[in-house]
């Protein structure tokens, strides 16, 4: 098990890339980094691979210091963002590197660079330069020389994020496949939270440096710990209004801006100023207009996703997404409502953004 | 009419092509066609073009004048200095470039060391040189006047700062990423160094051992201060060739060509690592 424990990096005197930081990594899993641009996932990656060393706090790995072990001794193996791969080698020969670096008998590593080349469909560039192959075809290279050789850690930094869309789905589903197969620890950054929830046994969310929750999929989705994480499991995202608690019969609710409940407030939730109410498409039905306990809104974008269409509902000042099936007929100015299902709505503070747990 | 100009643009193009290669090349071209002139030939007005070509000017330089003498000389120089300013120059820069030493202080303070003229120097190196060939370091390492050694110490303190200066551009270019993939396979340090930067940065170098041996194969002035015969060179040599008697063009453009041939067939060799260089130097887009 690889743990990073209350890790803090700074890069010069300013730039904060993770703030105390605490993340285990399982042996054998699929653990996800998701996160915007500059949240810090290459930088977990580089800690875990000895390129860099963190300001305070250490690197673990099952429970001995490796905070200060050089990369060549940690026998991990990355695929960098950039590619990283050599330009005066050939594929093939950037694909036997490591196998050549390790030792290994040439007419082994021609049999394993073959066989890398099959998996990631690039068999007829082997004997052409990087400087000559298409963006798609050298991130597989470099994704290739990352798992040509066995490592006990995987370090994938967007290993497939500028391939064309069929090409990144193919490839997914190949790397989840290899991963079972290798029974491997791999540690793989992404941007895509589609990528991050069909890929990862756990998923760890950065945002600025900071972990906000790392859990498996049904995890976040179910108990997301903020907004941060809640409007980044699901598609189409969670929805948020903007609540108040109000008296009522039967004990305080839960009140939309424009004065509409929509259901009972959680006992945490009382005494609380600023709150959100996050609901997710799924927990909305659509109902006619007028309907009481329903929420009253005004269509105003629906995009057809061939399945399901997503309508926007402007309810109040409040935005809402509803999943559609294909052959419902909305227009943009229809007015509707919608009902809550409100077992399943999730409260958040919104200036702490924790979960206040639901009802 | 599309078709038309594009005509036209091309015919003023390659024109363009043909006058600047001719202003260029002619001298060249001149020097070639003088070293085959008869004497006679040479310094009259309206110049020549046709003529019964001759060997006697390279006769004259090779065996007269002993000219290989000059160019064996230069050979020894001009490669050991090259050789020694590529070495440290790639070393010094590639810390540069990776680890920033001196904050850029002491990158710039280098250069300095280029900003005065070679004039403003030669009288102290005369100096040392002379002093420092009469101790037994300086004696065994013909570090004396008229010794290889002294021009070889002054070529490399004069190109080593321009070739840093150019090296560090060229490994600033090699992502640190490629290093990194290659400590992560295994590789320690040197190894990184011996197998993955230099290799990439291979087409710099060869272009920073071209500039330096073309530096040290033209330089004269050090050359005709610090050496009087045991190691002159091929820039002192030519200039032996303006005698009490009058300047022997026709020598002189024999010895002059000799001397550039090296120069021709070393920079063509080079010319492929650079242009390959340039070829497969994509490293990341």
């Amino acid at each position: 098990m690889y743990s990073l424990v209350d890790v803090h990096k700074r890069y010069g005197l300013r730039t904060v890339a993770l703030r105390k930081l605490n993340l285990d990594i399982r042996p054998g899993e699929f653990f996800v980094l998701y996160g915007p641009a500059g949240a810090g996932k290459s930088t977990i990656l580089n800690l875990l691979a000895g390129l860099t060393r963190p300001t305070s706090g250490d690197v673990r790995r099952d429970g001995a210091s490796i905070t200060h072990l050089p990369p060549e001794r940690r026998n991990a193996a990355m695929a960098f963002e950039n590619y990283a791969l050599y330009s005066h080698l050939t594929v093939a020969e950037n694909l036997a590197f490591p196998l050549r670096a390790a030792g290994v008998r040439p007419a082994e590593i021609e049999v394993r660079v073959k066989s890398v080349a099959g998996v990631l469909g690039i068999p007829h560039v082997l004997d052409r330069r990087p400087g000559f192959l298409s963006g798609g075809q050298r991130q597989r290279v470099a994704l290739g020389r990352a798992i040509i050789r066995p490592a006990d850690i995987y370090l994938l930094d967007e290993p497939i994020g500028h391939l064309d869309a069929k090409l990144r789905h193919r490839m997914r589903a190949e790397l989840k496949a290899l991963a079972v197969d290798m029974k491997a620890t791999i540690v793989f950054t992404t941007t895509s939270s589609k990528e991050a929830l069909a890929l990862g046994d756990r998923i760890g969310i950065l945002n600025a440096g900071r972990l906000e929750q790392a859990g498996t999929a049904a995890e976040l989705y179910d108990r997301p710990a903020n907004t941060f994480v809640a409007s980044f499991v699901g598609d189409p995202p969670m929805s948020f209004l903007n609540v108040s608690v109000r008296p009522a019969e039967g004990g305080p609710a839960l009140v939309t801006g424009d004065g509409q409940s929509i259901g009972k407030a959680p006992s945490g939730a009382l005494g609380r100023g600023g709150l959100k109410a996050g609901v997710r498409s799924t927990a909305l039905t659509l109902v006619d207009p007028g309907t009481p306990g329903a929420l009253a809104g005004q269509v105003e974008v629906v995009e057809h996703l061939g399945h399901s269409s997503i309508a926007v509902v402007l309810s109040g000042t409040d935005h809402i997404q509803v999943l559609l099936p294909a052959d419902a007929r909305l227009r943009p100015g229809e007015r509707v409502g919608l009902r809550v299902d409100p077992t399943r709505l999730h409260i958040f503070a919104d200036e702490t953004a924790l979960a206040t747990d639901a009802a | 009419m599309q078709r038309k100009t594009s005509v036209v643009v091309e015919i003023l193009r390659y024109g363009a092509i043909f006058l600047v290669l001719g202003f260029f090349v002619f001298p060249i071209f001149w020097m070639v066609l003088t070293s085959f002139k008869p004497e006679e030939a040479i310094m009259v007005s309206p110049p020549r073009f046709f003529f019964t070509p001759t060997t006697e000017n390279y006769v004259h330089a090779l065996h007269d004048k002993n000219f290989l003498f000059y160019i064996k000389n230069t050979l020894i120089i001009s490669v050991i200095s090259t050789a020694i300013v590529v070495a440290f120059g790639s070393l010094a820069a590639y810390s540069f470039a990776r680890y920033n030493v001196g904050d850029g202080h002491i990158l710039f303070f280098i250069l300095s060391t280029k900003m005065m003229p070679a004039i403003a120097v030669i009288l102290p190196y005369f100096l040392i040189f002379r002093d420092v060939g009469k101790t037994a370091v300086g004696k065994s390492l013909h570090l004396g006047l008229d010794q290889h050694g002294a021009l070889i110490v002054s070529y490399v303190m004069f190109n080593l700062p321009f070739a840093i200066w150019l090296l560090v551009s060229f490994f600033q270019d090699i992502p640190r990423s490629l290093e990194h993939s290659a400590r992560l396979d295994g590789l320690s340090r040197i190894q990184v160094l011996r197998r993955v930067t230099f290799p990439l940065a291979a087409p710099g170098i060869a272009v920073t051992a071209v500039f330096t041996l073309i530096f040290c194969w033209n330089e004269f002035l050090f050359a005709y201060i610090l050496t009087r015969k045991a190691a002159s060179t091929v820039t002192v040599g030519v200039e032996s060739f303006f005698t009490l008697q009058g300047i022997l063009w026709g020598p002189v453009a024999a010895a002059a060509t000799i001397s550039v041939a090296p120069m021709l067939i070393f920079v063509l060799v080079m010319q492929r690592y650079m242009v390959r260089g340039l070829t497969f130097g994509a490293v990341r887009g």
